[in-house]
């Protein structure tokens, strides 16, 4: 990848699962397994990633510089050093707003046309 | 931690990485198992051995989807990137294109034409089962005698092997009823013929068995080419009619485009509309043999067992009429594969073909193998440079891998394109050796050889450039010194690439010298009469109207004085045949067989044969054939006159030897009538050039009052009286039909085509592989001296004068030079062996042809090491100390 691909904006929507990695991502960094667990516990189970997909993700993430494999680990014995975690950098976090609000105005325009039934928050 | 035991499922899981790209799991693996072992762990606890299945199917699928999505991504770049590449060294590509364009090309077009005539099925249906049946006389060297009436219907009758059996033979008839008369080779047949051989027409039908019975109205079949060529294609052509032999014959049917053997045919009638057929003597006679016979074998039937069964009808045949079949002869009767006998001509032809283009590509490869090679050298710091950046050792060679099959991709394009354009040019040159030349094409089965004889060549030179470079590769960050024992491999490979195309070269010019020699030697072959200013043609007149011996003698007489008038022309002569007369090189001269007088056969003595021909009293003069004893015929040697008769020099060897012929008697009737021999002419090669004169007996015209030839001596270029000479022949009878009017000339070197073909593909595959292997060397040699500039400079720093670098330089090139002469001329003396049967008078092993190659491929050698070398000797030795 040269430069100049790093750090872009996305040209085309997210996929659903790139996205709910950003989102795990946005109050912190987690490694894997943190990631699948997030994403499965917060959409109820309907989103299943598994390690066969997940890191096929994680690299063109991080090809992308929407995230960022952290070279610190976190305290020793709180942690296990073995592992890696992954940060959001701030295009990712611009790449996740920019998606959050494409998704809001499609949903108002949704409900513009009476197709939601009540406004409900995350 | 318990987790850390090597289980089973860790095991399987590992397995399944081995879908993704190695850099990947290079990158990921560990995390992806850490992952996989704590899902695992919660989904037993949690949902049981039904989340374990769950979590496994979800992982698997996950792998299933992910592998080839980032294989995909790396191939995306690295085409990318190698398309880079081969867009800034422009010229390596150009050049490594072109040079595998030129191997594969030459490969495909040769192998279409190999697919098409010698491994494709016969474009008949269950074509195996078709097989001719051939009459011999072995103890006279006859193997091909024909059939009569007779013997085919026995053959018919007593058979229990064949579900059918056709008869068929060939005429020239007059197709009237158009604006010229139209002379057709007309294919004669059982109504059975096209049945057999499972042939539908394109348009209305083929012939039913009520066409071929006494009475019924004619009908005739066209051939797809003449209904192309000479009926316009003519969409409603089925129910015109034609005059042909005094009758109305009406066209039932147009057929598709199948090989037709043994001559091309342009109509075909059932067998009871020939009048030379249904003659008495043909319908009754056991041994007037005119006709061939096809046969399709039973279901289950082997060759071995139908070959047997006809043997014992031959057998039964020679017992029950010895009188047609004395023991003398030497009679039988063999079952020959069709296929077989449609292809025997091409196959040595185009195998050894086939080979040299083989020989072609492996010298392409070596070629572009050695070029990638001195690339690598150059790129050595690139690929250091992307290594250092992370990216690991099969990544880099998969790389590699992506542009060596690029190159060999876009020259497989290319040489299709050389291939598809050169296919006239190919049916052209196939048709010379087989009726299937329309058959071939570039299918399927072609460009299937092109796609895996490309990937085999991106292979060979592709893997051997990255393999060599594998080791280069860590060593290149290191600075030069690191890489010295792999740049001496590598050195070493390349040296081997350059003998061995040295060795290929040696192999295929000594192909094309041995060829050329061989048609050079064909070329001076004295044919025994002088072709030059001699147009000679075909004359049939319209045999209805002249049934008469006394019509015919008047006619020729018409003829000769009509064409004598014309201006340009020296001398007329008519003849039956002539020297490479177009039907007799097909059907052969004619065996008659003849008594001389006072020499009584000895029981189980052969009867001599002989080939016969009419000819008028100037032909030997016209023809510059020498008259050696005696005379040649004169205007007296009229139908009342003693009967005479000329014999060539090869029949006095035979029956004379020693003697003088002159005065001695022959007879052609078993003794009815009796020719003198009045002269002793020399011996013409008639048929090939490559073969001994026949023996051969001349009649007069006027004794033997039969039309066949024309043939016209010129002051001038003998084609531009044709014109002129058609007219005298029309202003005598515009019924008369003529055909295959040529300079005998033209004749002459027609004859020379196919050898003159071959050695012509030769020379150019041989051509080719000179200029890659002087390139090969030439390069080396240039890589070599820039390598070692700093030892040359370090060696005339010492006193080496420009002389003794030159010397060096050379001498470590024609060394490889040499070696690989050497290769080659042992492997020559082993394989020109299988050129034989292609070769005249000419040893496979003609030490002439190996000394000019050799010298050919060390002046090669010389003159392309010499810039290099020159540009050796003019090194500053300061400023190559200076470098580096």
């Amino acid at each position: 990848m040269s430069s100049k691909d790093r750090d872009r904006e996305p040209q085309a929507p997210l996929t659903p699962a790139m996205f709910h990695i950003l989102l795990a991502l946005a109050d912190g960094e987690k490694h894997g397994y943190a990631i699948l667990k997030e994403v499965a516990d917060r959409t109820g189970g309907k989103v299943q990633l598994s390690a066969g997909t997940l890191y096929g993700i994680i690299k063109r993430l991080d090809e992308s510089g929407w995230i960022l494999e952290k070279s610190q680990r976190p305290d020793i014995g709180f942690d296990d050093e073995r592992r890696r975690y992954y940060q959001l950098t701030e295009t990712g976090r611009r790449v996740a707003m920019a998606e959050a609000s494409r998704l809001q105005e499609m949903v108002d325009m949704a409900r513009a046309k009476r197709l939601v039934r009540k406004p409900r928050l995350a | 931690m318990p987790d850390d035991r090597p289980r089973i499922s860790d095991r399987i899981f590992r397995m399944a990485l081995a879908v993704l790209p190695s850099d990947f799991r290079g990158n990921y693996a560990n995390e992806m198992h850490r992952v996989f072992r704590e899902q695992q762990r919660e989904a037993g606890e949690r949902d049981g051995f039904a989340g374990l299945i769950k979590l496994w199917w979800e992982t698997l699928t996950g792998l299933l989807t992910t592998g080839p999505r980032e294989h995909w991504e790396i191939l995306k770049q690295d085409v990318f990137y190698a398309l880079r590449m081969m867009r800034k060294n422009f010229g390596f590509t150009i050049v490594a294109v072109l040079t595998l364009a030129l191997g594969i090309g030459a490969n495909t077009a040769i192998f279409s034409v190999v697919n098409a005539v010698l491994l494709s099925p016969l474009p008949y249906p269950k074509g195996r089962e078709l097989v001719i049946l051939r009459q011999q006389a072995q103890k006279q060297g006859v193997d091909n005698l024909a059939f009569s009436v007779k013997e085919i219907e026995d053959y018919r009758a007593q058979n229990g092997t064949f579900s059918g059996v056709a008869e068929y033979h060939s005429m020239t008839f007059t197709l009237l009823g158009r604006d010229e008369p139209l002379r057709v080779q007309t294919g004669v047949v059982s109504a059975n013929y096209f049945d057999l051989f499972g042939i539908k027409p394109i348009q209305g039908r083929t012939f039913r068995e009520d066409d071929d019975k006494l009475g019924a109205p004619a009908v005739l079949l066209v051939s797809y080419e003449f209904w192309k060529n000479s009926l316009d294609g003519d969409p409603n052509i089925v129910g015109k009619t034609f005059r042909m032999n005094d009758r109305v014959h009406t066209v039932v049917g147009v057929l598709p485009p199948v090989p037709q053997y043994p001559v091309e045919n342009d109509v075909y009638m059932p067998t009871v509309a020939c009048p030379f057929r249904g003659s008495k003597a043909m319908m009754e006679g056991r041994d007037h043999r005119m006709m061939n016979v096809f046969a399709r074998m039973k279901d289950s039937v082997k060759l071995g067992a139908a070959g047997a069964d006809v043997e014992t009808i031959a057998g039964r045949l020679m017992q029950d009429y010895p009188k047609f079949y004395p023991a003398s002869m030497g009679y039988r009767t063999i079952t020959v594969p069709l296929k077989g006998e449609l292809i025997k001509d091409a196959r040595p032809t185009l195998l050894i073909l086939l080979g040299a283009t083989g020989f072609v590509l492996l010298i392409a490869c070596a070629n572009v193998a050695n070029l990638t090679l001195a690339r690598m050298t150059q790129r050595e710091r690139e690929l250091a440079v992307r290594s250092a950046l992370g990216a690991g050792r099969s990544r880099l060679l998969r790389q590699l891998l992506t542009e060596s099959v690029l190159i060999a991709a876009l020259g497989a394009g290319l040489g299709l394109l050389f291939a598809s354009g050169g296919m006239d040019l190919l049916q052209g040159f196939a048709a010379r050796f087989t009726p299937r030349a329309r058959e071939i094409r570039i299918d399927y089965v072609v460009l299937l050889f092109t796609f895996i004889v490309a990937a085999g060549t991106s292979i060979v030179f592709g893997s051997l450039a990255a393999f060599l470079s594998r080791e280069s590769l860590a060593a290149g960050l290191k600075e030069g010194t690191g890489g010295a024992s792999a740049s001496r491999r590598r050195h070493r490979v390349r040296s081997l690439l350059i003998v061995s195309q040295i060795a290929l070269s040696f192999l295929l010019l000594t192909g094309a010298g041995l060829m050329l020699r061989s048609f050079v030697k064909l070329q001076r072959v004295d044919p025994g009469f002088v072709p030059q200013h001699i147009l000679a043609m075909k004359v049939s007149p319209n045999f209805t109207k002249y049934t008469k011996n006394d019509q015919y003698r008047a006619l020729s007489n018409r003829m000769l004085e009509s064409a004598k008038m014309r201006p340009g022309v020296m001398s007329v002569a008519i003849s039956s045949s002539f020297p490479f007369d177009p039907d007799s090189v097909v059907f052969g001269l004619g065996i008659n067989p003849y008594l001389i007088e006072g020499r009584p056969l000895k029981d189980g003595e052969a009867q001599p044969t002989s080939a016969a021909r009419v000819a008028s009293a100037d032909y030997f003069k016209l023809l510059g054939i020498p008259i050696l004893e005696g005379r040649s015929f004169t205007e007296a040697d009229t139908k009342d006159a003693q009967q005479v008769a000329i014999v060539n020099q090869a029949l006095v060897r035979h029956h004379w030897a020693g003697e003088d012929p002159i005065g001695h008697r022959i007879s052609f009737d078993d003794g009815k009538t009796w020719q003198t021999i009045v002269g002793v002419v020399g011996d013409t090669k008639e048929l090939a050039l490559n073969q001994p004169a026949d023996e051969q007996v001349y009649v007069p015209v006027d004794q033997y009052p039969q039309i066949g030839s024309l043939l016209v001596r010129t002051m001038g270029d003998p084609m531009s009286v044709a014109r002129d000479i058609r007219q005298s022949v029309y202003d005598v009878d515009p019924d008369t039909a003529l055909t295959h009017m040529q300079s005998l000339e033209a004749a002459r070197s027609a004859t020379l085509t196919s050898p003159r073909l071959t050695t012509d593909l030769l020379a150019v595959f041989a051509g080719l592989a000179l200029v890659m292997a002087a390139t090969g060397i030439g390069g080396i040699m240039a890589l070599t001296v820039s390598q070692r500039l700093r030892e040359i400079g370090i060696r005339m720093a010492m006193g080496a004068k420009p002389r003794d670098i030159l010397r060096m330089v050379l001498r470590q090139g024609l060394g490889l030079g040499l070696t690989g002469i050497v290769v080659g001329l042992l492997a020559a003396i082993g394989l020109t062996r299988l050129l034989q049967t292609l070769l005249f008078e000419i040893s496979p092993t003609d030490p002439i042809t190996l000394g000019a190659v050799g010298l050919v491929l060390v002046s090669a050698a010389v003159i392309s090491c010499l810039i290099p070398a020159r540009r050796a000797a003019k090194t500053d030795p300061l400023a190559a100390l200076r470098f580096e």
